[in-house]
């Protein structure tokens, strides 16, 4: 015991005497920190190789933390690179959908310039409550209901393109799964909500039925990752046990499947395989399935047929325009003029209506045939 | 003076000691104490490569994620000392965080979880704080219960309370149409009497935030609990060795219930302080959290063999945590590389400290 108070006297007094020499004011220079939400997110590394590589290009030093999907470990990280000298904040937001998370970085930023990006910092009902509020802030992100209609009218059309393919027992209807991945965040609510709508907008206006829940016991009628990680294994195992039940020889199988995202569509589709659909080799039938991203996974399988179509989000698009912001903001430009001129550059960025510091990067449809 | 006589002891019987012991006596100290030495060097060699890393700020934000997860590990840091564990701890603290977070919105908000609650007085801050450590107390009676009157492994018993408690959270995320989404707009009062500076110290331009204070307070307390008190003691007796302790008298049954129920309140005063820290809180909240807690505990000499630990220990355990994951993100390290490393040292540090039990008998 004696030795250990020893011990820990030393460490003591060997830190308090470094601290007092090194201690000094570091050099005023860029240095900016960029904060994820999770590594293990597909979409967001493809996201975060282009910056990588964007601002190694642009000659800014930078460094990526990883905020492992807790609000409270990148809250933690923006104080630890705050006293550690950084002078420009990226942030990709954990606590999505919250105007309160956005605030409680903004505070731990102490003035410092924060640019956040892909993850909506304001609630729904509480937009312009951080953006407006706060001088030195920045979003970069998607217009969050876009995807969510772009999806759905691709379904809709795909649909009536396809209706008596797609509607295997031929009962007039089309049963379909949703996978939603993250109960708290607007992108995944709005895409929920409009992937289905805006489809069954385009069905009706062609003269067909809407699009009926495969489970009529299910009132929320969407399958939640419950992690709300937006991950691949959360669908695969909704859709494994999904097909327990339902099956073409029950006549109630699932004839199109809505994923929030590529990930998740790629889990239903893995499930989908090991039942013995969408094998990509012609025999095998097809069911539809749908995400959002265009990660290269996803576009393979579309290119390998198993998958049906995704809408793109641009991930070099995003890390274009973060990139070129922050090099403004670094040469003192203020962050409203700089979101400004990126928008300026090209016609995949606006700027959203009513805001000077939003950016949007659209969204397009993807189902292979175009590229 | 006794220091001195001790020391000069020690100096006499050095020079009594032959060659072979000589170095045996090094070794040995440097091993015992490896954990320090390594530590020491990796401060140093963090404060050569960033000299931020030693700043006032940085320290006082040591400090403060320190105080943050302090809490947790003092209630873990019980669980282990029985031999056991606890894997609800994340969700306990999860559901603590997201109940208070409902009872004390700010009033005036949009979308209020409970409609009709009273207004955010000092008195309704302390009564959410004393409801939401009754709610976590009450699962780790739950816990405490089953270990100990079935004899069911801790592990097993808080895996399934862990589940249970997230099935609840996800419930409770879903009260008066919130959906699972997050529940924000926690009230400014309080925040101000929470997470807001106590105090500022000028000459730095740093504030040291309210819960730091409630963690010196905790650990006073918890140091208390453990070394002055027959509950203390009779938890140190069923940890080394459960039958003797039973044979000497000591309530086994009720110990256990005890230290686990303790464990439960203060998960349940960590959730507190994270809803106001953090501003809004999610279902996903605390998950993965008691991760961090046991490994602080068992870096901190709190052995999984039982009986053996210390509150100073665990307060040690929670700084080396804290300085790891602040120097590593000082030093600039991949964040994927980040996570062997934090690995590799947690490994390594418990090594070393498991050789000197191993060596004692």
């Amino acid at each position: 015991m004696k030795k250990k108070i020893l011990a820990m006297i030393l460490v003591v007094a060997m830190v308090l005497s470094l601290g007092v020499v090194a201690y000094a004011e570091p050099a005023p220079e860029t240095k900016v920190a960029v904060f994820w939400y999770a590594f293990s997110d597909a979409y967001l590394s493809t996201v975060r190789a282009a910056l990588d590589a964007d601002l190694e290009a642009a000659g800014i030093a930078y460094q990526d933390f990883d905020g492992n999907n807790n609000m409270g470990t990148q809250l933690e990280q923006v104080q630890t690179a705050v006293t550690n000298g950084f002078t420009v904040l990226v942030v990709n937001l954990v606590t999505s959908g919250s105007s309160d998370a956005a605030q409680q970085i903004i505070e731990a930023a102490n003035g410092l310039p924060v640019i956040f990006f892909n993850r909506a910092v304001e609630g729904d009902g509480e937009e312009h409550t951080v953006l407006d509020a706060n001088p030195n802030i920045a979003f970069i992100g998607t217009d969050a209901p876009e995807a969510g209609h772009m999806q759905g009218k691709m379904i809709g059309d795909f649909l009536v393109a396809n209706y008596d393919a797609v509607d295997l027992n031929k009962d007039g209807q089309i049963s379909y799964a949703m996978f939603m991945g993250d109960a708290a965040n607007v992108e995944a609510i709005y895409r929920t909500q409009y992937g289905v709508e805006d489809a069954n907008a385009v069905l009706t206006a062609n003269g067909k039925p809407e699009l009926v829940y495969f489970d009529a016991n299910n009132s929320d009628k969407y399958q939640l990752d419950p992690n709300g990680a937006w991950s691949n294994a959360a669908a695969f195992d909704f859709m494994s046990v999904n097909l327990a039940g339902y099956s073409e020889a029950n006549g109630n199988m699932i004839e199109l499947v809505i994923a929030n995202n590529d990930d998740m569509a790629l889990g239903s589709i893995a499930a989908l395989q090991s039942a013995g659909y969408n094998l990509g080799d012609g025999s095998s039938t097809k069911i539809p399935v749908f995400g959002v991203d265009a990660t290269q996974p996803a576009q393979d399988a579309i290119a390998e047929d198993t998958m049906t179509g995704t809408v793109k989000q641009d991930a070099q698009g995003m890390a274009d325009a973060i990139c070129s912001t922050v090099y403004a903001v670094a040469e003192g430009t203020a962050i409203a003029d700089a979101v400004a001129t990126v928008a300026e550059s090209a016609d995949i960025f606006s700027i959203a209506e009513g805001f000077t510091n939003k950016l949007f990067v659209a969204y397009a449809p993807f189902t292979g045939a175009a590229e | 003076m006794p220091k001195t006589n001790y020391f000069k002891r020690k100096q006499e019987e050095y020079r009594a000691l032959d060659s072979l012991d000589r170095r045996r006596f090094w070794t040995n100290g440097l091993l015992n104490n490896a954990l320090y030495i390594l530590m020491a060097a990796f401060i140093i060699f963090t404060a050569i490569v960033n000299k931020n890393f030693l700043g006032p700020s940085s320290i006082v934000n040591i400090i403060t994620l320190a105080a943050v997860s302090l809490p947790m590990a003092l209630g873990i840091g019980g669980c282990i000392v029985l031999t056991g564990t606890d894997l609800s701890a994340g969700r306990v603290f999860g559901l603590a965080a997201g109940m208070t977070a409902a009872f004390l919105q700010n009033r005036a908000a949009s979308k209020l979880i409970f409609a009709k609650l009273p207004a955010t007085t000092g008195g309704w801050i302390i009564v959410v704080m004393l409801m939401v450590m009754l709610a976590g107390a009450v699962i780790g009676l739950v816990n405490g219960f089953f270990v100990a009157k079935f004899s069911l492994h801790p592990f097993i018993v808080t895996l399934a309370t862990q589940l249970i408690t997230y099935g609840i959270i996800l419930m409770f995320f879903q009260i008066n149409g919130n959906g699972g989404g997050p529940i924000s707009n926690v009230a400014k009062e309080f925040k101000n009497v929470v997470s807001g500076p106590a105090f500022k110290i000028e000459a730095w331009n740093v504030s040291i935030p309210w819960y730091v204070l409630f963690a010196v307070v905790l650990v006073v307390i918890m140091w208390f609990v453990w070394n002055k008190t027959r509950f203390g003691k009779n938890m140190f007796a069923v940890g080394s060795n459960t039958e003797a302790a039973r044979v000497s008298g000591v309530n086994v049954f009720l110990t256990t219930m005890l230290v686990h129920t303790l464990a439960g309140a203060l998960y349940g005063f960590s959730g507190f302080v994270e809803a106001a820290r953090l501003g809004s809180v999610t279902a996903a909240t605390g998950l993965n959290n008691e991760c961090d807690a046991i490994a602080a505990c068992v870096i901190g000499g709190v052995s999984f063999v039982g009986g053996t630990g210390n509150i100073g220990g665990i307060v040690l355990g929670v700084f080396v945590l804290r300085i790891i994951f602040v120097a590593l993100n000082m030093l600039g390290i991949n964040p994927n590389l980040q996570y062997i490393i934090k690995g590799a040292i947690i490994l390594a540090a418990c090594s070393l400290d498991m050789r000197k039990y191993l060596v004692r008998k």
